[in-house]
């Protein structure tokens, strides 16, 4: 393989990155609260507002079940509106987040409704208002759950963000498609794949790695 | 372990909780939860007056279902009556926004049948919690946390985290958070229904000494008649969602009035009577036969010779069959089984010299 392959793979797995890591983290930012909200809003919950947690469930389900590569497409206006563009590895950080914010806040959802209730009646015995629930109970309750599924989530983003390729979004897919599928060079896509599974394993690991570290529930003296 | 402060306990006419000011009352209190569909509405608590004397251990005794979870849950407002008053320390909390209620609830521990500890903090943090919420300083809560884990026994576990805790130990954890705010009452939810019985008598003469040392009045639910007889100065037994009986332990426990009570008692101050004998025993009287009679002996009557006086005065023979003596609320209480010729007249007088000595008659059944 030429020294310019390897730039070009070297440059394509930071593209990648970035890209996955400003989705991760700006869908992290809004999918908390929304997960949070989801899982506290239902009805006899803390925020209890049955109406609005009906409503916002089901956009997230709609988004959800959308095809990513079809998300992608179909949003290209608002792409353009926020990124300027509808090309390129930034304009690709628009869909990914799009799609990751339901996925994230789903997963956080579920991790905090697996929380004990007899946690929040503690808490409420002990004079806690709703707002102090959520911050000294369920989210630290949560949060093994939590890392587990946005380990997930970052998972599934380095997935997708192969996808963008397809449509111009640049990073690692980007140059599988370009150089190892359209210009026949199946080294190329032998290594996009290589990477792509090395980046997989590493924030698999880190995730459970994590995980267990802040699981203090498993720990037997 | 310092003795508790108590009015002393021979008299037994004389109640020393009853005439306490109360701390908590619940004044014709109901609950009723709302229908489901398919379900008729469940009324949980009807008219229910209750009051718990300032100082007092007050158990709450009734199965699953009696309402006794949404009775305790009352008092800090977990649940709301729909209808009458819960006076908590002058305060009506039924009429409380849950605003108002966060500021009342710091004077209400409360503990839990499963603990309910938050695994991700250490003891020290989970016992800090409630000053947490009130918004203490780290200084003020190491300076309350500390004595409070002396005080259950923890000071060692102190960054460990709840699951490697045994179960003792954990609702050890629970009682330390419960009064960390330096509550006037703690609340006992089952507390001791998830422990064996040698850890359940540890946490009870914890919650003993927190009641004698502290001066914490107790309010705590269970179905373990052996709970209340070990730590209450009185009780309260709730069945589909009334008190059917109440009073001091001692009184209650002796001369149960109820059969709901009879039944959780049978397990406490029953005796087992040899098998030979229940297999044999017939409800009507057999001809020639003996009858056997349970024969309870209360306060000072526990230690008296009556048997021994019975057989001379009466000339009647006993013959004993099974019996046991113990201490209920600090005063002894024997039971003896016995049985004796079951002709008439002779029963008859037996068991009327018995009532005359003030104890306890009652027969069980005839044997040939």
């Amino acid at each position: 393989m030429s020294p310019e392959i390897i730039r070009l793979v070297w440059l394509a797995t930071l593209d990648t990155l970035s890209m996955v890591a400003v989705a991760a983290l700006i869908g992290t930012a809004i999918g908390l609260p929304l997960g949070v909200f989801l899982a506290t809003s239902r009805k006899g919950e803390l925020f209890a507002a049955p109406a609005v947690n009906g409503v916002l469930g089901l956009v997230v389900n709609a988004t959800r079940s959308t095809p990513f590569i079809i998300l992608v497409v179909a949003i290209i206006p608002f792409t353009r509106l926020i990124a300027g563009s509808s090309i390129g590895t930034a304009a690709a950080i628009v869909p990914l987040t799009v799609a990751a914010t339901p996925f994230i806040a789903r997963i956080v959802e579920g991790a905090i409704r697996e929380v004990d209730q007899g946690l929040v009646e503690a808490a409420r015995a002990m004079g806690a208002s709703p707002l102090q629930i959520v911050r000294k109970v369920l989210i630290p309750e949560a949060l093994p759950g939590v890392v587990l599924g946005l380990t997930l989530a970052v998972v599934s983003l380095i997935g997708y963000s192969a996808m963008v390729g397809a449509v111009g979004g640049g990073g690692l897919g980007d140059l599988g498609i370009r150089y190892g599928y359209q210009r026949f060079m199946p080294e190329v896509m032998a290594t996009v794949v290589v990477v792509l599974i090395v980046l997989v394993q590493a924030v698999q690991s880190l995730g459970d790695i994590l995980a267990r570290r802040l699981n203090k529930r498993l720990r037997q003296s | 372990m310092n003795a508790p402060v108590r009015v002393a306990l021979g008299d037994p006419l004389i109640n020393p909780t009853a005439t306490r000011e109360a701390l908590i009352r619940f004044e014709n209190v109901s609950k009723r939860f709302a229908a489901r569909r398919g379900q008729a509405e469940v009324r949980a608590l009807e008219g229910i007056d209750l009051a718990i004397p300032k100082g007092a251990i007050v158990g709450v005794i009734g199965r699953s279902g009696a309402g006794k979870s949404t009775l305790i849950r009352l008092v800090n407002g977990l649940e709301r009556p729909s209808g009458g008053a819960v006076v908590v320390d002058g305060v009506d909390v039924a009429a409380l926004s849950e605003k108002g209620l966060r500021g009342v609830r710091g004077a209400i521990g409360m503990i839990f049948q499963h603990f309910n500890l938050l695994s991700s903090r250490t003891v020290f943090d989970n016992v800090g919690l409630p000053l947490e919420i009130a918004g203490a300083s780290r200084d003020d809560i190491r300076r309350a946390v500390e004595p409070l884990l002396e005080l259950v026994g923890l000071s060692e576990k102190r960054d460990r985290y709840p699951a490697e805790l045994s179960g003792g130990q954990k609702q050890r954890v629970g009682i330390a958070r419960a009064l960390a705010t330096n509550p006037k009452v703690l609340l006992c939810d089952e507390a001791t229904s998830a422990l064996d019985p040698e850890t359940t008598s540890s946490i009870l003469q914890l919650l003993k000494r927190v009641n004698a040392e502290l001066g914490v009045t107790i309010l705590l639910i269970t179905h373990e008649m052996p709970v209340i007889k070990e730590i209450c100065d009185r009780v309260a037994v709730l069945e589909g969602g009334r008190v059917v009986e109440e009073g001091d332990v001692f009184d209650v426990l002796t001369r149960p009035r109820h059969p709901t009570t009879a039944s959780f008692l049978s397990s406490v101050t029953g005796i087992d009577l040899p098998a030979d004998v229940t297999a044999a025993l017939r409800p009507e009287a057999v001809a020639g036969g003996q009858a056997v009679v349970r024969v309870t002996f209360t306060g000072e009557n526990a230690t008296t010779p009556v048997i021994s006086r019975l057989t001379t005065t009466l000339g009647i023979d006993f013959n004993i069959l099974a019996g046991r003596i113990e201490r209920i609320a600090g005063r002894p209480f024997g039971s003896l089984v016995v049985s004796l010729p079951g002709e008439e007249p002779g029963l008859s007088a037996a068991l009327a010299a018995l009532s005359q000595l003030g104890l306890g008659a009652e027969v069980l059944g005839h044997v040939a």
